[in-house]
């Protein structure tokens, strides 16, 4: 479980210190000579931070995945040795995210020569999207090859990645920030829907219907992007599967006050509210198909 | 002489002698003595019986009867006249017939003898009829001889002095005390004393002298008292000895019949030359020799008495360490003299200098067009086979030559073929290095014949020559013994050796040169006297001689007196026109590619190594990924590195083992072509053209196989070929260059795993640069050290434009380059640099030495690297950084510093993302083009780009991005995205390993192309060295350092 942790932490590592590192935008005195146009809506780091930050954590999908008992398919992840076949940033961007959740869905069923795969997957992508340095890959295979050491892989990814989204937003390159989440969390709802085809599991179902918050927020953010070459593309898809979202309802039903634990040494604090899933069975079957063919776009 | 000859002679002395008034007793005592020469008494008497029975001996005479019967009728007269003119047809057609026999079987020159023979039978007894005459002239007619020299033979073998009209003919010579009358065409030579005349004639047609004896005093030929009257044989090497007057040699007459000599006004003179070896030792003491046109010279001595030495410095091979050698007086071995004696010399060495792989004809025809500038082919090949004909060639002139292994023609021709080589262009002097050795009596006769020959023509000939038998021996004209040490120990006629040797030694018979009975001179005696040993008292020989080699020299200054010859004081007269240069070029071109052609195994080896190597490297390295879904793609092959890393060793390789025995094996006929003084840079550049298509023809075929297996696209195809050439070509004059600095195959073969050894090791491929020992390399600089081996430089180019220039990255490149710089400054050298400003604030207040150090060094590096960065720019920290010092930084200039850092960053942050955004539309244009169905990128670069080759040029498995170096940082993040920096001056060309231009006179040039120029650069560089032979000279350098101790003797 602390495993399942490791790689979906990362992933929300990405949104959650989007507000870590504040450039200020009138110090940028210097010529720029001009070759391709900038991006015209200059997204504030604040707001992008707000919307990582309330996009839901997967670890609790990844646990429900592993629960049900769902047998480790990689024939159901994504293949690791077409990473070449990413030659763009913007699916290179996408499929770290897709390959980060996948190494992570490899370690939870101790798959070594899998996780071995997918973080060289990783790795590739990093160093083309020239973010490579903040992996030291050296220490991460070590860890990640025996057991044991995972509070320690975990802390050095989430400083990897933390390094990485600061590094991505000193440069004004955080459309990748959010290319990267969203290849995560579409690869994470994937694995979701189809354990569910197959298990009809009720917590699944409920965890699929959560995922209209994220990704509402998701498109949030994309819309920023929308004059890129490729986003429309990817954000008209999403809008699709939005739609069938509209008409999943949630809501909040309070069940006290909130409750303070001590979490690894730390004060906690847990909302004591229940969030109510309403989706129609129909919904999900469509959610999971249109995910299925967002994902294999993706992958592609 | 065969049975059958012997019948027709006999009967055509039968014939003959019965002619008109028949049978002498005169005659029929010459017959037997004729007989007497060959058989033994029982068959003599077989034949005397036949001769008696054609020439009806002892029958009653017919002439005898008819004079008895003076009175007889008429009618009976009428039907003696018809019978005898029945039997004279009989007999002119039995004589014919007789004639057209022998015809078949004897030799011209045997034939001339036969006449004599018949001739002489005649003089016997002075009978000489209208028909005998008419037979023997009908029979000269058969044999060929002409008119005019029948005529004369006749004249001189009737005549009974030599004031006979007829006989004054420029072939005649008289040896007499008088000379003949003013005006007479004879020639004339001194005899001394002596009663009546010796009478000489010279069959020209086969260079026959006969001589004829008129007076009463005692002479000997050979040793043999000649009878008055009677015609002999005046053969090679013979002695006239009369009672009162000098000795006539053979060679004194030859010379005074043969007036062409004459023609050729040519002196030859050796004033006191001394040769010292390289160790020292003297090889020659002292020797001086004079000599004029029209001889032929003979050099002898024990082995290692220094002959070959003799003739070498005589031929201008070799420098004598004292003393000159003039023709004309021009000195040989003086360099501006020398000039005027070109051509002049022609030197037979005593191996073979035949191209084997060519034919007798071809051989000699390609050096005589060497020689001959203004002969078209047609004249060229008339010249050709008429030296082919003369020297008995011409049959086998289709022949190839072949080698000593494999013969194809006997020893005896080879040797005539390689004295035709020099025949051809007639050189005034000719020296040859034992032309005999391992040849047939037989060939080493004709070979001889050849030389006396031209010696006859006025030619000057030396020879080197041992163990001769005792026939070739008497044909020299002179004899110049050297003994052990190379002291001069005799000088003059050969078959007075002996007995001047004898005469030394105190031996009986001194006075006898030769065997009174046979004519032959022992020459293996000569040697016997002059190294005999002393016995000691056992009888056994002893290891000292009883005349030492000075003891010789010292009796030869005594004895011989050289008439030095005035020296001829006009250019001696030229033959030898050579060609210009390019056609030169052009001759030796066609001849070396005629000889390799026909070498079989040679072409097909050289033809098919590079397509048989190619191939089977690249089926062996046709890698098929795990991860290539559909079959073989270029892209999952990570052997593509190695694979550019072997064809250039390979191509190294090929063009090294081509031309590393070039030279080695042309060494000799180069030695006998210096004397045409033949263009050194023709010779060379018709090797390099041979070995430049060779290489050319072989790096195709290989690129064009091992390229299209492994799926590299025909887009790279010139790009590998041009560099495989280079390599190659650049490979053929280094091994040119061994080759002609090394004397034997098997150095060369030797030294070549020295030679492309460091070109592995220091291609680039195998060791990375940045990784060799901190001696030889530098940081961000391909070492010094491996810029001098073409590997490197070759693989480089096929790298970075495999790299860049395909379709793939072609298209991406360009931005490509810029993320990857831009990455570099905002992310590594930035953060450097920041370190660098901690470095100097943390110590700015620091004593300790060692702090100090670490202030200074990273100020240092701040000062140049900004200094550097010319895209974000700002003039106030340009100031700032300019008069940083240790004593003015303080933590205001630090805060401006990181500042200005943070805006790089920004900057080039930016940069690439923009960058990073118009590759991204750049793909997709290309994925969604316009009007045509979607395609994927993927596939492009599946094709045409390779992975690992990317890893390799991108660094990719080195964690190490940057370093800091001194006062300078060094990227070692995609070096092939990279372009050169911290570049000194206009002249450095130097950058890091696999960067993408080159720096050079202040501007950037394309990798592949600086690259190929490099190696082109050096292939000049090498071209030099060889043609002027630097490396020669250096390894002779080299040899005269001694290893060994000197024997002391």
């Amino acid at each position: 479980m602390k495993k399942l942790n490791l790689v979906f932490a990362l992933l929300l590592l990405f949104g959650c210190s989007a507000q870590v590192a504040n450039t200020d935008e009138s110090r940028e005195t210097t010529e720029v000579p001009t070759v391709v146009e900038t991006s015209p809506v200059q997204l504030s780091d604040d707001i992008v931070a707000g919307i990582m930050q309330s996009i839901p954590s997967p670890i609790e999908t990844s646990l429900l995945i592993k629960e049900t008992g769902a047998a480790y398919s990689v024939s159901n992840l994504n293949d690791p040795t077409i990473v070449t076949t990413y030659n763009d940033s913007y699916r290179q961007a996408l499929n770290l995210g897709v390959y980060s959740t996948d190494l992570g869905f490899a370690n939870l069923y101790d798959k070594n020569q899998d996780v071995l795969n997918f973080l060289n997957s990783v790795k590739t992508l990093a160093d083309k999207l020239n973010i490579g340095q903040f992996f030291d890959y050296k220490t991460i295979k070590e860890l990640a090859s025996s057991s044991g050491n995972v509070e320690k892989l975990l802390q050095l990814t989430q400083q990897n990645f933390e390094r990485i989204n600061s590094h991505l937003n000193d440069q004004k390159r955080e459309n990748l920030s959010i290319l990267i989440l969203t290849g995560g969390w579409t690869e994470a709802l994937y694995l979701t829907t189809l354990v569910h085809q197959k298990t009809k599991n009720k917590k699944l179902k409920e965890k699929i219907g959560e995922q209209k918050v994220a990704l509402d927020q998701i498109l949030l953010v994309l819309d920023f992007y929308k004059n890129k070459p490729n986003f429309p593309s990817l954000i008209a898809d999403l809008k699709e599967l939005q739609k069938v979202y509209n008409r999943v309802e949630i809501k909040t039903i309070s069940t006290g006050k909130p409750v303070t634990k001590e979490v690894n040494g730390e004060l906690v604090v847990e909302d004591a509210t229940v969030s109510q899933i309403n989706i129609s069975d129909a919904d999900v079957d469509l959610i999971t198909s249109l995910t299925k063919s967002i994902r294999s776009k993706i992958i592609k | 002489m065969s049975e059958e000859i012997l019948k027709a002679l006999t009967q055509l002395f039968a014939i003959i002698s019965k002619q008109d008034t028949g049978v002498s007793d005169a005659e029929r005592n010459f017959v037997i003595s004729f007989y007497q020469q060959d058989l033994d008494r029982e068959t003599m008497g077989e034949y005397l019986a036949l001769y008696d029975k054609y020439a009806e001996y002892g029958l009653d005479d017919e002439p005898a009867s008819g004079a008895a019967t003076a009175t007889a009728t008429a009618d009976g007269e009428v039907k003696v006249e018809k019978k005898k003119r029945a039997t004279r047809v009989n007999e002119a057609v039995r004589v014919l017939s007789l004639g057209k026999k022998i015809n078949k079987t004897l030799t011209q020159k045997q034939k001339v003898i036969v006449l004599f023979k018949l001739l002489e039978m005649l003089v016997s007894d002075r009978n000489f009829t209208a028909q005998r005459m008419e037979i023997i002239e009908t029979l000269a007619s058969v044999f060929n001889v002409s008119r005019a020299e029948y005529k004369l033979i006749e004249a001189f073998a009737t005549a009974e002095d030599a004031s006979h009209p007829n006989l004054d003919s420029e072939d005649i010579l008289l040896f007499d005390d008088q000379p003949p009358p003013e005006g007479a065409k004879v020639g004339y030579i001194d005899s001394g004393k002596l009663d009546g005349e010796i009478v000489f004639i010279r069959v020209k047609s086969v260079d026959l002298y006969f001589i004829k004896y008129t007076g009463r005093d005692e002479i000997y030929l050979n040793g043999q008292l000649v009878k008055r009257n009677s015609i002999v044989l005046f053969s090679h090497g013979s002695i006239i000895k009369t009672p009162k007057g000098a000795p006539l040699y053979y060679s004194d007459l030859a010379t005074r019949v043969n007036r062409q000599a004459e023609d050729h006004p040519l002196s030859f003179n050796i004033d006191g030359i001394f040769f010292k070896f390289p160790n020292g030792a003297l090889g020659l003491r002292n020797v001086s020799l004079s000599e004029g046109p029209g001889k032929l010279i003979g050099i002898m001595g024990a082995s290692g008495a220094g002959k070959t030495t003799l003739l070498n410095v005589l031929a201008g091979l070799e420098k004598p360490s004292e003393g000159q050698v003039l023709i004309n007086g021009f000195n040989i071995h003086d360099p501006e003299q020398k000039k005027h004696v070109e051509g002049v010399i022609g030197y037979v060495a005593q191996d073979d200098l035949l191209i084997e792989e060519l034919t007798v004809f071809q051989n000699l025809f390609y050096n005589a067009k060497l020689c001959f500038r203004d002969l078209d082919d047609e004249a060229l090949t008339t010249k050709v086979i008429n030296v082919l004909g003369s020297l008995g060639l011409d049959r086998i002139m289709h022949l190839k030559v072949g080698n000593v292994l494999n013969k194809k023609i006997s020893g005896g021709q080879r040797k005539r073929l390689n004295i035709a080589l020099e025949l051809i262009r007639e050189p005034g002097i000719l020296f040859l290095d034992e032309p005999t050795s391992g040849l047939s009596s037989r060939d080493s006769e004709n070979v001889i014949d050849l030389l006396k020959e031209l010696s006859l023509k006025g030619k000057l000939i030396f020879t080197v020559i041992h163990q001769p038998s005792s026939d070739i021996y008497k044909m020299f004209d002179k004899m110049f013994i050297l003994d052990t040490g190379g002291f001069p120990i005799y000088y003059g006629n050969p078959v007075e050796a002996l007995s001047y040797f004898k005469r030394q030694t105190r031996q009986i018979a001194s006075d006898k040169g030769q065997c009174m009975a046979c004519g032959n001179v022992n020459v293996e005696q000569l040697f016997n006297i002059i190294e005999a040993r002393v016995v000691d008292e056992y009888g056994e020989f002893t290891g000292k001689r009883k005349v030492t080699p000075e003891e010789w020299s010292d009796q030869y200054k005594q004895h011989f007196n050289i008439e030095r010859r005035a020296d001829v004081r006009e250019e001696p007269p030229k033959t030898l026109r050579i060609p210009t240069k390019p056609k030169q070029t052009l001759i030796f071109t066609i001849r070396d590619a005629l000889a390799k052609l026909s070498d079989k195994q040679y072409m097909a080896i050289n033809l098919l190594e590079a397509p048989v190597l190619a191939l089977l490297m690249s089926l062996v390295i046709r890698f098929r990924s795990s991860e290539a879904k559909e079959g073989y793609l270029f892209f999952y092959n990570d052997n593509i590195p190695a694979y550019i890393l072997i064809c250039i060793i390979i191509a190294l390789f090929m063009g090294l083992t081509v031309s590393a025995e070039e030279i080695i094996r042309d060494r000799k006929i180069l030695k006998r072509e210096s004397f045409l003084n033949l263009s050194r840079s023709s010779y060379l550049s018709s090797k390099l053209i041979i070995l430049f298509s060779l290489s050319a023809v072989q790096t195709f075929t290989f690129v064009l196989v091992g390229n299209l297996i492994l799926g590299i696209g025909w887009g790279q195809f010139i790009t590998y070929w041009l560099a495989l050439f280079s390599v190659s070509c650049f490979a053929n004059v280094l091994g040119l260059n061994i080759s002609s600095s090394f004397d034997n195959a098997v150095t060369v073969y030797i030294l070549i795993p020295l030679l492309l050894i460091p070109q592995m090791i220091l291609s680039g491929g195998i060791f990375d640069f940045d990784k060799l020992n901190n001696a030889v390399g530098q940081k961000g600089k391909a070492p010094l050290i491996a810029d001098v081996w073409a590997s490197r430089w070759a693989y480089e180019a096929i790298c970075v434009r495999q790299f860049k220039t395909n379709p793939y990255e072609q298209m991406l490149y360009g931005y490509d380059w810029q993320i990857s710089q831009a990455n570099y400054r905002a992310s590594y050298w930035r953060s450097e640099l920041e370190k660098a400003v901690v470095a100097c604030q943390e110590n700015l207040t620091a004593k300790t030495d060692s702090a100090r150090q670490v202030f200074a060094q990273n100020l240092a590096l701040l000062k140049r690297e900004l200094a550097e960065e010319k895209q974000v720019k700002d003039a106030r920290l340009a100031k700032l950084v300019d008069g940083l010092s240790l004593t003015n930084f303080n933590d205001q200039a630090a805060a401006q510093l990181n500042d200005y850092l943070a805006r790089v960053q920004v900057y080039y942050g930016s940069l690439q993302g923009r960058m990073s955004d118009a590759r991204d539309s750049v793909i997709y244009a290309y994925e969604h083009p316009k009007g045509q169905p979607e395609r994927s990128i993927a596939d492009l670069k599946n094709q045409y780009h390779n992975e690992q080759l990317e890893k390799f040029l991108k660094n990719e498995n080195s964690l190490e991005k940057i370093t800091a170096e001194g006062d300078r940082l060094v990227q070692h993040l995609d070096p092939v995205f990279t372009p050169p920096y911290h570049v000194s001056n206009v002249f450095d060309y130097r950058a890091h390993f696999f960067a993408p231009t080159k720096p050079f006179g202040g501007q950037m040039w394309d990798t592949y192309y600086f690259n190929l120029v490099v190696i082109w650069f050096m292939t000049l560089l090498l071209y030099v060295t060889l043609y002027f032979e630097l490396l020669r000279k250096f390894v002779k350098m080299f040899s005269k350092v001694k290893f060994t101790p000197k024997a002391t003797s």
